[in-house]
């Protein structure tokens, strides 16, 4: 009980830290969202006198009241109401239903292609470990070099190749916009998951080599372990041993890795969704970075700290029920 | 999870992916064309969103937040002003409009026939209630002037101003979108509202709208007749988020009408013969320099005679052809765009830019100022070395270019320039509050193509600020009291002649000045897909500005387009 208890208090502190950083980084960054969008109305041609910056200023709000303290203790109110502001880009809508459009999309894509990743990598991972020196194992540094390759680059090729010169695979979009529309359907569905197997071979492609040469270097290390050896001697079945007893073990430090990564998902990839141009909250998180607009980059801030510590705290706790050494106290 | 169950779990994730690419053989052959059925057109648009669209059609709003139709094509102004080329203010909701002597009194006759696309009439009591709705809505009158409108009968409009305000013709007629008094009378804060209804009276109404995509159909019952009416059914908006997703649309034919900076433009159109493009250089590219030590600038640049040399140790030939690939049109010393406003520029030689590095000029220049050369191989004066910095952004590839060009030519006149790339909020901010010696930025025109707009913006004394404080405007900081007297003289006038006198003693002023050191007038590419709409703009009908991000002439083109013959 101890253990549960020190690991919730260890969560709420990091917690704090992370809305504390939230509410301050954003205010550090130079510029203001008026100057934006005042440079951006010029460039659109729209007429930019000096009474239009008084008057986006009164459409925007001039922003918090008070010094940093107040608006700290504001901030942390709004908060645990669930209230994050409106949008300025979007102005005047909430940034929740901002977060909201984008979020599906995120975790669907990248959750789906980092899950997949991983049970590849270290499925494949297991049988390189267990047949040293075989087709499989040799596949181990074909699969790092596509990791080592620019992530944008193998973006970028893969797209000219799929895309350009056979027009195999949609170059944009979440789904085809001529034909079908968000709803249940097998024909959104399958649109969807059409329109989104290109990124999520990227990121498969691109992230595969990891878990597979981690799984397999600890695989190697397991296997040369005495109890693995007792189990060999004892005349169990490979199966029974590759698996319970090797891969088992073998698979914890991946598994730490797989919770971080499992985290960073709702951050989304802003390079796959930029490159392409997926609705996910990658792609949104640059809008607001690049348009000044503190309430969506603190509500997106937010949403990605949370889950990462929501993942972590969740893999903290099952990795005490699979690996029963970290719940005894030294 | 137990791993047998994994077992299991890499099984099913195999299949999905099987299922996937059988998925993706069906539906391929399914989508190519944005035709559909019943013989109705339809055209796709890319007006540069990116990301996700949210729901918002309040044409009051200038916050960037309101989707771009809302503004020209399902709302309307009282009259249509081309940015294009010189032409005469277009009809649109008003037939006519008229000053009273002093430009205090503005009457203005409504369009009779016109009908809301709920079945209700337009009328001038809509008019006077919208003039009114942005005059009690400081956040929303943009041009912070004040008025009296009333509506003396059906179709007559009164404005009446405090003050002389014949300047304010073109945002009042040509950008206040006309909304409805019986919708937005029961509106309790219009600078909030999304107005996901939308009610207009302009030739396209929304029909579906989701976050990826929303598309616009044909208002049966506008108020035009012929050339005036919607020809094209539908009008779909999407949004990408770069380049090279915009230019595998354009050349997989799934985009009507777009307008991105492609580099390779002429090879594409002539690999396929049914796109066209439209060039429409329309904002002067210039370095902008905080001028006026007076006024709390830093550095060399503010001697008049060192803006001088930059302004001839340019090579504006290579910066065009390296930077935009050729697709900048020439610009002048009057901070005019000649194609637009030729017959305003008084002295004709104040018309065009050198082309061509002059360095011999820079140099004497400079020499007949007291500057010296030094051994580094740049000009010194009281021991300080002509050394300037220029603020650029970072990923603004056709202004990072010109930097780095201008770097070796400025080199060659004997000034070293440091190029400082910096992220979008860092420049501006640099900008506004005047802590920058040279800026890569752009004189963008006004709300008509008068050079009064232009001149008032970035000359006046009125719209800046000492360095440290935020410049309205004016950020180089200029202030010279011929130029104040001469911008004040032209805006209580309309008469063209008269205001034609006051450019020319600008012109002549900042010919001398060169706060803002000309380059060229940056491209504004449009292309075209012929091949389901025709009548686009083209280089000798500019009758709207033709890129789709464009608010107002958006609807003039979309009402001028009518389907190809197929």
């Amino acid at each position: 009980m101890r253990f549960y208890l020190q690991k919730v208090l260890f969560y709420v502190v990091a917690l704090w830290f992370a809305v504390t950083l939230n509410f301050l980084i954003p205010r550090l960054m130079p510029g203001n969202p008026v100057d934006i969008l005042i440079s951006k109305m010029g460039a659109a041609g729209q007429p930019v006198t000096p009474a239009t910056r008084r008057a986006l200023e009164i459409q925007l709000g001039t922003g918090g009241k008070g010094n940093w303290f107040t608006q700290y203790g504001q901030y942390l109110n709004d908060l645990i109401h669930g209230q994050l502001g409106a949008s300025l880009v979007n102005h005047p809508a909430p940034v929740t239903e901002v977060i909201g459009q984008a979020l599906p999309w995120t975790i669907a894509l990248i959750g789906l292609s980092t899950v997949i990743a991983f049970l590849l990598g270290v499925g494949l991972g297991v049988f390189a470990g267990w047949r040293r020196g075989s087709w499989l194992d040799n596949l181990v540094p074909a699969t790092t070099m596509f990791q080592a390759v620019p992530y944008f680059w193998l973006a970028l090729i893969l797209v000219l190749f799929f895309t350009r010169w056979h027009q195999w695979f949609p170059y944009a979009g979440g789904y085809d916009v001529t034909t079908t529309g968000p709803s249940l359907s097998t024909q959104f569905i399958g649109s969807a998951i059409y329109y989104g197997f290109l990124p999520a071979c990227t990121i498969v492609l691109s992230s595969i080599g990891g878990w597979m040469l981690g799984m397999r270097n600890m695989m190697v290390a397991t296997l040369s372990e005495d109890y693995v050896l007792a189990a060999e001697a004892k005349g169990l079945r490979p199966r029974r041993v590759r698996l319970t007893y090797a891969a088992r073990n073998a698979v914890l430090p991946s598994l730490s890795g797989f919770a971080i990564s499992l985290g960073f998902i709702v951050a989304g990839s802003i390079v796959t969704e930029q490159v392409f141009s997926y609705p996910g909250v990658g792609q949104l998180l640059w809008t607001a970075v690049s348009n000044d607009d503190y309430a969506l980059m603190q509500g997106i801030f937010l949403v990605i700290s949370l889950s990462v510590l929501a993942a972590n705290l969740i893999v903290d706790l099952l990795y005490g029920l699979i690996d029963p050494r970290t719940r005894a106290r030294a | 999870m137990s791993l047998s169950n994994k077992r299991l779990l890499v099984r099913a994730t195999a299949l999905a992916a099987v299922a996937a690419l059988a998925l993706a053989g069906c539906s391929s052959k399914g989508s190519t064309g944005n035709n559909s059925s019943g013989g109705s057109t339809t055209i796709t648009l890319f007006n540069g969103s990116v990301g996700n669209f949210t729901e918002n059609f309040n044409p009051l709003l200038s916050t960037g937040a309101e989707l771009q139709p809302s503004q020209g094509v399902i709302y309307e102004t009282l009259y249509y002003y081309n940015m294009a080329r010189a032409q005469k203010p277009v009809p649109v909701l008003a037939t006519g409009y008229s000053w009273n002597s002093d430009g205090t009194q503005l009457t203005i006759t409504t369009r009779q026939g016109a009908k809301w696309t709920d079945g209700q009439a337009f009328t001038a009591q809509d008019v006077a209630f919208t003039f009114t709705l942005f005059q009690n809505n400081e956040g929303l009158n943009t041009t912070g002037a004040k008025w009296t409108a009333k509506a003396t009968d059906d179709h007559t409009v009164v404005l009446t101003f405090p003050s002389t305000s014949f300047t304010l013709e073109p945002q009042l007629l040509g950008n206040m979108a006309m909304v409805p008094e019986h919708i937005w009378s029961k509106i309790s804060d219009p600078a909030k509202e999304t107005n996901i209804n939308p009610v207009g009276t302009g030739p396209y109404k929304l029909k579906s709208f989701s976050a990826q995509s929303y598309v616009l159909t044909r208002n049966t019952d506008y108020w035009g007749t012929g050339d005036q009416a919607p020809k094209i059914d539908n009008v779909r908006y999407i949004s990408l988020a770069n380049a090279d997703a915009a230019t595998s649309a354009l050349e997989s034919g799934q985009i009507d009408w777009m307008g991105s900076y492609l580099p390779t433009l002429k090879d594409i159109v002539k690999q396929h013969p049914t796109l066209s493009y439209v060039n429409t250089p329309d904002s002067l590219t210039s370095v902008f320099t905080c001028s006026n030590a007076a006024m709390g600038c830093k550095g060399p640049q503010t001697d008049p005679a060192v803006r001088q040399a930059i302004l001839y140790a340019m090579d504006r030939a290579q910066l065009n052809t390296q930077a935009v690939a050729g697709f900048a049109g020439p610009g002048s010393m009057a901070m005019l765009v000649p194609s637009v406003n030729g017959e305003n520029i008084v002295d004709q030689a104040n018309a065009s830019l050198p082309q061509s590095a002059d360095v011999a000029k820079a140099k004497s220049l400079l020499e007949a100022d007291g500057w010296t050369m030094g051994s580094g191989g740049y000009y010194t004066k009281g021991g300080q070395e002509l050394d300037l910095t220029i603020n650029v952004v970072t990923g603004w590839t056709d202004y990072d270019t010109d930097c780095t060009l201008l770097q070796g030519q400025l080199k060659a006149a004997g000034i070293k320039l440091s190029v400082n790339q910096v992220a979008q909020n860092a420049w501006s901010q640099a900008e506004v509050s005047g802590n920058f010696q040279l800026s890569l930025n752009s004189i963008n025109p006004g709300a008509s193509p008068s050079p009064y707009f232009i001149y008032n913006n970035y000359l006046s004394s009125t719209n800046t600020a000492k360095a440290g404080d935020n410049a309205t405007t004016n950020v180089s900081r200029y202030s010279n009291a011929a130029v104040d007297a001469a911008i004040k003289d032209a805006s209580a006038t309309n008469d063209a002649a008269k205001q034609k006198a006051d450019y020319g003693i600008i012109q002549a002023q900042i010919a001398k000045d060169m706060p803002y050191i000309p380059i060229y007038v940056n491209q504004a590419l449009t292309q075209f897909n012929n091949s389901r709409a025709t009548g686009w703009p083209t280089p000798d009908n500019l009758y709207a500005f033709p890129e789709p991000w464009k608010s107002w002439d958006n609807g003039i083109v979309l009402k001028a387009i009518r389907p190809a013959k197929s």
